[in-house]
């Protein structure tokens, strides 16, 4: 590591440097999608809900983008939300219903056990109480989403060369869907933890469908980018609509590809481990 | 500030260390026999090294030589007009005319006047009735709409001809409008002595018309202007913004306002020729294609038009209408396609004097493909029809039609014409020969000429069986543009294939010797240059030898190039693939490594599509955002706080300084109306806005405190560095920013000094600031020691500041402190004050709004180089930090006001240092302006592997080990790791060259991007070998002096 290694102190103590990169520890384990009928199902039916829209609202959305990406929004919450709090255990709450240890998790009084019980439960009371439960992570998500994920997206993709002084409608909606894709479900399974987000920013989540989709949007996005300079005269063309279509996909993909087995669980490497141990001495 | 605090043992060596640094250094002095070896050992190596380079260098322009030879078509441009007074013919035979009586220049002119009507993108078929054939069986909208053309050549066949017109690719307006009016063939280089500017130096039409004291009058589109400027009546003349494609009516109805009152009485004697270009046909083809009712209304409006031109002119007027080319079924043009090149042409006159020969060509025909005419036949018809000489280079013939006489049968008249031509061909073709220096084709067609003449000299008194003499001519001139053409248009393919396949070899080899090996490359070089040289000679001499004997077509020189790098070529592979164990597969290992892989060969593959070089400056600030974002998530990961804080600040300056300068932009004409021009005033000026002159004094103030924060990071401004850049480059910089006041202030009087003295001050500071940054800063470099500050304080209260240890007696003292500040980055400091050196230099050679953006690169360049030590690519010699210093070198270079088109190159960059065009100094200023970002990057990328390595001291129980031969090897794979891109890049843009050569964007897009390529890459190896890998031994000897080797 190079702060280490260029204090020659250190550097001379050590000939026979070790791994110098200390591994951050893994205290979080990858979500798991909870154990319902309901969640199972839907998290299969999710994507598809997601694809068929995409296909279903593309003519529309070349035509008017602004116009066809404002309005496709509540829709996107709302499935996301269903996604969600169908789906994912909420922040502070471990897989298997136990509490977090975590400070920072939000207090969830009361209702930590629902995780498993929550299919067995026969009255819509219970139905009922879970939903008001989770709905208060949802919407504590949807609101970090909209005030600090999507400005973050939106100055991304201005960065990477978006116009900066037009199409800002644009820049904004295409950032306000690939948040709700990525970092809404990120902010509801990991709140605020800085630890987990520090792993986030460091892309080092184990795989799961969460981290999965999010890494698959920006992926996504990334590769919806290559089209756009081609000079094929196509509507379809115009920015924003093939960044957005790849995050989709991306999203999806990765979603899927999170949960596979072989992948669930599995870190990115950026340089094997084997390699700096022989190269950096 | 550039840095946020970093903590103090970064660059500090303090306390324990001291004991192990001061013994080192002892056992240095006492072993100072070892160390003048291991000098020399350094020395020896670090020049094998540079052979390497020279030899790649080798590679490089043999393999790009032999492709250009193969690939650029030239055509020299000659400058000699024809006169009215001297007659084409040889001064032998000239006496045999006579020249009595004649009203004209060369030929009895039969028109006192004329208008050229230029539809742009009339295709024959729109002017003859709708023929079904096997592609089109009903007619289409476009069909039938403009039958004046028809109708009058079938009802006064003496008062009219229509014939297919075709033109020669590439199908543009500009290069129509030359060959229209010079008579030649377009060949992308059109080697004059105006190279920049689009003005033709050639003899042409408008020209002569001028000379002959003609009064032109020109009307629609703009290009005419660019193409003759200065030949047309200010007064009557009324040019039209010709890119507006989506406009249909505005050019033509202009046009026609100015076009038809000069044809009323009063106006008629005020002009002699008319040049009217209307561009609505060719708008709807773009806008709407040709099947469009769009296309309908404007042939019919153009009928009219025609009618009206017809009813309006009188009997000593020709009437010429004519396409430029034809568009294809999209309407588009620019290509080869037979739809592009068929367009039409009609003559008119009032009085009958066309005629036709045979009874089968009286009908106009019915399809393009029959009887059609090139279009430089234009040129010698209107020259002799208004009585004017061929211009110069013409290679055209007489159109059959227009010199046949009513009745079809005036054979004398067919003859002297096309004797004419003929001998103005001759005569070019001569020139041309004289002045290339080879006969190839004049000595081939001689013998057609001959025979004509021949014939002419048998028969030339009598007026029967002179249809023989007529076809000997044109014969002739068939032939000579048969053979041009193929001069001049047709690929060399085998050559082309032998300098791919050597740039392909050399790749694969460099690849094999950046990525691939695992063996000290300092090790190896010896051997290797041993086997190269060998390689070469006995290659050098089997090609002189093949010369010689004649089993190739090359010259001795050329041959022996060819066969000396393919020897070197097998030299090479004997040692790189002669040893497999020390080899291995040169894929990446780490994300990095595929990251630096995937932005080379992504752009090498768009390379092939003309929107990916179009747009090359989006996509690399995309991938230089890539990187910055991917480092950002690498440095998140790094273990300890330090790295992680200033690993991800610096991604994100890394990235917003990137997307800073990406707001400087020069378009390209492609770019439009996607873009808008930022680096100079206004689009159409070439001169900087009055804002930006304030930022040249802007990177005075902020650069060289930038560059003293980094090296603050590591406590590195020390020694020579507070001098260096706080005082030398900034005042080089505020000289810089005076500099380019002055050259605002020039012509605007706001100072009481004349033009003159303007110019001389300019030049003075100008030179200064090169004095500064070459002869003062590279003496500077040789001489000067380590930013390195070594106090030794026997106790707290007396410290003594000495340059280093100065006796080994020092060491014995126990309670001694020596604090070496600079320590950690020792190597990356010295070596930097040559980027600083060079940053000097290109900044004053750049425009204020470049100087911003080099500015800016210099920051991103030490961003970059933090970046890859907080993530430790710099120990690892990571193929990602010189592939990103070569994005960057390619995207700054957009960024500095170029574009991959001749027409962005800065010439006038040349004056200022200079007052006159100075060889080789106006060259190379022209070089440090266009490739200056290239050159910087590449200065920089020993720093890749220097920037705060860590300073490993000679372990004395270790005599193997040898520290200054593995940095030597280490910068040796970034250099060659960074020549890699280039190399990569422009194989691919040759290979997408050559293969797209049939391509209609060829001469605007593919063609300037290989040529750019090509010239990066080399101007890339010179700058690496003679500057950046040279100079690592004097900043290593001058570290070495310090620490000991």
């Amino acid at each position: 590591m190079a702060s280490q290694s260029s204090t020659p102190v250190q550097q001379q103590a050590l000939s026979s440097t070790t791994s110098t990169s200390s591994k951050p520890k893994f205290s979080h384990p990858p979500v798991s999608i909870l154990p319902s009928q309901f969640a199972r199902g839907y998290a299969l039916a999710h994507p598809a809900i997601l694809l068929s829209l995409v296909i279903y609202r593309f003519s529309s959305v070349v035509n008017d983008p602004v116009v066809e990406l404002l309005s496709d929004i509540p829709f996107l919450v709302g499935l996301q939300v269903v996604y969600v709090m169908g789906c994912l255990p909420p922040a502070g709450v471990e897989k298997d219903g136990s509490p977090s240890t975590d400070g920072t998790a939000r207090k969830t009084p009361g209702h930590k056990r629902r995780g498993h019980s929550a299919s067995k439960g026969s009255a819509w009371a219970t139905g009922l109480v879970t939903v008001a439960w989770k709905l208060t992570p949802a919407l504590l998500s949807l609101t970090l989403t909209t005030l600090l994920a999507t400005p973050t997206l939106a100055l991304l993709l201005v960065l990477f060369g978006a116009p900066l002084t037009t199409h800002h409608a644009l820049t904004f909606l295409c950032a306000a869907h690939m948040a709700l894709l990525s970092a809404f479900p990120l902010i509801y399974a990991h709140g605020v933890d800085g630890e987990i987000w520090r792993e986030i920013w460091g892309a080092s989540r184990p795989a799961d469908a969460v981290w999965g989709g999010a890494l698959g949007t920006c992926l996504g996005a990334w590769f919806g980018a290559v089209p756009i300079p081609l000079d094929w005269d196509r509507p379809w063309q115009a920015y924003p609509i093939t960044i957005l279509t790849g995050a989709y996909i991306g999203y999806v993909l990765g979603m899927l590809l999170g949960r596979a087995k072989g992948v669930f669980g599995k870190r990115l490497e950026f340089v094997p481990q084997g390699l700096t141990d022989i190269k950096v001495d | 500030m550039a840095t946020p605090t970093t903590n103090s043992g970064r660059g500090v060596l303090s306390a324990n260390s001291l004991l192990k640094q001061a013994q080192t250094a002892s056992k240095n002095k006492s072993n100072d026999g070892a160390g003048k070896e291991s000098e020399e050992e350094f020395k020896s190596k670090h020049l094998s090294i540079l052979g390497v380079f020279l030899w790649i260098f080798f590679l490089h322009v043999v393999g790009i030589f032999f492709f250009t030879r193969g690939f650029l078509l030239t055509r020299m441009v000659l400058e000699n007009k024809s006169s009215c007074d001297i007659l084409p013919f040889d001064e032998s035979t000239s006496s045999q005319i006579e020249q009595t009586g004649r009203d004209g220049c060369w030929h009895q002119k039969s028109f006192d006047k004329a208008i050229v009507i230029i539809i742009d993108a009339l295709r024959y078929d729109f002017t003859v009735p709708f023929a079904p054939n096997e592609n089109i069986e009903s007619a289409h909208l476009f069909h039938d709409n403009i039958p004046v053309l028809y109708e009058t050549a079938i009802s006064s066949p003496q008062n009219a001809f229509l014939l297919p017109f075709i033109a020669d690719p590439p199908t543009t307006t500009l290069q129509r409008l030359k060959g229209l009016t010079t008579g030649t063939l377009p060949t992308f280089v059109d080697a004059g002595s105006n190279f920049a500017g689009t003005a033709i130096d050639e003899d042409n039409l408008v020209a002569q018309f001028h000379a002959a004291g003609k009064n032109i009058v020109h009307l629609g589109d703009d290009t005419w202007h660019a193409l003759f400027p200065g030949y047309f009546d200010l007064d009557l003349t009324r040019p039209f913004d010709s890119f507006n494609v989506w406009d249909l009516h505005t050019v033509d109805n202009g046009v026609n306002e100015h076009l038809f009152p000069l044809l009323e009485p009063q106006n008629y004697t005020k002009w002699d020729v008319i040049f009217g270009h209307y561009l609505g046909v060719d708008h709807a083809g773009h806008r709407y294609g040709p099947n469009h009712p769009a296309m309908a209304a404007k042939l019919n409006q153009m009928d009219q038009v025609i009618r009206e031109l017809m009813s309006k002119i009188d009997d000593n007027t020709l009437l010429v209408v004519m396409g430029d080319h034809g568009m294809d079924s999209k309407g588009d043009h620019g290509g080869e396609s037979d739809d592009e090149v068929n367009a039409a042409l009609w003559m008119y006159s009032k009085k009958a004097i066309f005629g036709r020969t045979k009874p089968e060509t009286v009908l106009p025909p019915k399809y393009a493909r029959e009887r059609f005419v090139p279009q430089i036949d234009l040129v010698p018809t209107l020259s002799l029809l208004l009585g004017i000489p061929i211009p110069f280079n013409n290679l055209g013939s007489p159109i059959e039609e227009a010199f046949s006489g009513p009745n079809g049968d005036h054979w004398t008249n067919l003859v002297t014409v096309n004797r004419l031509t003929s001998a103005q061909i001759k005569r070019y073709q001569h020139a041309y020969a004289r002045t290339r220096g080879d006969d190839g084709a004049e000595s081939q067609l001689l013998g057609f000429w001959e025979a004509a003449e021949q014939d002419w000299q048998t028969k030339g008194g009598k007026a029967k069986n002179l249809d023989s003499v007529y076809e000997a001519y044109r014969q002739y001139q068939r032939h000579t543009l048969q053979v041009c053409r193929g001069l001049w248009a047709n690929f060399d393919v085998p050559s082309m294939v032998q300098g791919i396949a050597i740039l392909f070899a050399g790749i694969v080899l460099l690849m094999f010797y950046a990525r691939g090996l695992q063996a000290d490359r300092t090790e190896l070089t010896g051997f290797f240059l041993t086997r190269v040289g060998l390689g070469s000679v006995l290659g050098g001499l089997a090609g002189a030898a093949s010369a010689f004997i004649y089993l190739t077509e090359l010259k001795v020189p050329e041959s022996s190039a060819l066969f000396a790098a393919v020897g070197s070529i097998l030299g090479a592979s004997s040692v790189i693939f002669g040893t497999p164990q020390r080899l291995s597969i040169p894929l990446p290992k780490s994300l990095w490594g595929w990251l630096a892989v995937v932005f080379t060969v992504s752009q090498s593959v768009g390379f092939a599509s003309n929107s990916y070089t179009i747009w090359e400056d989006e996509i690399l600030l995309f991938f230089l955002c890539t990187f910055g974002v991917v480092a950002g998530v690498s440095s998140m990961r790094q273990g300890t706080t330090t790295d992680r804080v200033l690993g991800v600040y610096h991604s994100i300056v890394f990235v917003l300084l990137g997307r800073l300068a990406s707001l400087s932009r020069l378009c390209r004409e492609e770019q439009m109306p996607f873009c808008r021009s930022t680096y100079y005033a206004s689009s159409t000026s070439s001169s900087s806005a009055l804002w930006q002159l304030a930022l040249p004094f802007l990177v005075m103030l902020v650069l060289p405190t930038v560059i003293k924060g980094f090296y603050a990071g590591s406590k590195s401004y020390e020694g020579a560095a507070s001098l260096w850049i706080g005082i030398g480059f900034r005042l080089g910089l505020f000289i810089t920013s005076i500099f380019w006041v002055l050259e605002e202030v020039d012509g605007k009087d706001w100072l009481p000094l004349d033009d003159e003295t303007l110019k001389s001050i300019r030049v003075f500071l100008a030179q200064l600031v090169l004095g500064l940054a070459f002869a003062a800063g590279t003496t500077a470099f040789l001489y000067s020691k380590p930013c390195v500050s070594i106090n030794v304080a026997q106790s707290a209260a007396e410290p003594e500041p000495t340059k280093r240890p100065s006796s080994p007696g020092e060491q014995q003292l126990p309670r001694t402190t020596v604090t070496i500040l600079g320590f950690g980055n020792v190597h990356g400091t010295r070596f930097f004050f040559l980027a600083i050196n060079f940053c000097l230099a290109i900044t004053l050679m750049q425009k204020p709004m470049g100087q911003g953006t080099v500015a800016l690169l210099l920051w991103q360049i030490l961003s970059l180089l933090e970046i890859l030590d907080t993530n430790s690519l710099v120990t690892s010699n990571s193929a990602i930090g010189p592939i990103v210093l070569a994005l960057l070198g390619s995207f700054y270079f957009f960024k500095t006001g170029h574009q991959a088109t001749l027409s962005s190159i800065q010439w006038e960059t040349a004056f200022i240092p200079l007052t006159t065009v100075k060889y080789p100094w106006s060259p190379l200023l022209v070089i440090l302006n266009t490739f200056g970002p290239q050159i910087l990057t590449a200065v920089a990328v020993p720093l890749t592997v220097l920037w705060k390595r860590p300073l490993q001291l000679r372990d004395s129980n270790n005599a193997s080990s040898k520290p200054a031969l593995k940095l030597l090897s280490d910068v040796a794979q970034a250099a060659v790791t960074y020549a890699l891109y280039f190399a990569t890049i422009n194989l691919a843009t040759t290979m997408w060259a050559g293969h797209l050569r049939r391509h209609l964007m060829l001469f605007r897009i593919f063609c300037p991007r290989f040529m750019m390529g090509a010239a990066t890459l080399a101007v890339v190896d010179v700058v690496l070998i003679f500057f950046s890998v040279a100079g690592v031994r004097w900043s290593t000897l001058s570290v070495a002096e310090i620490f000991g080797w």
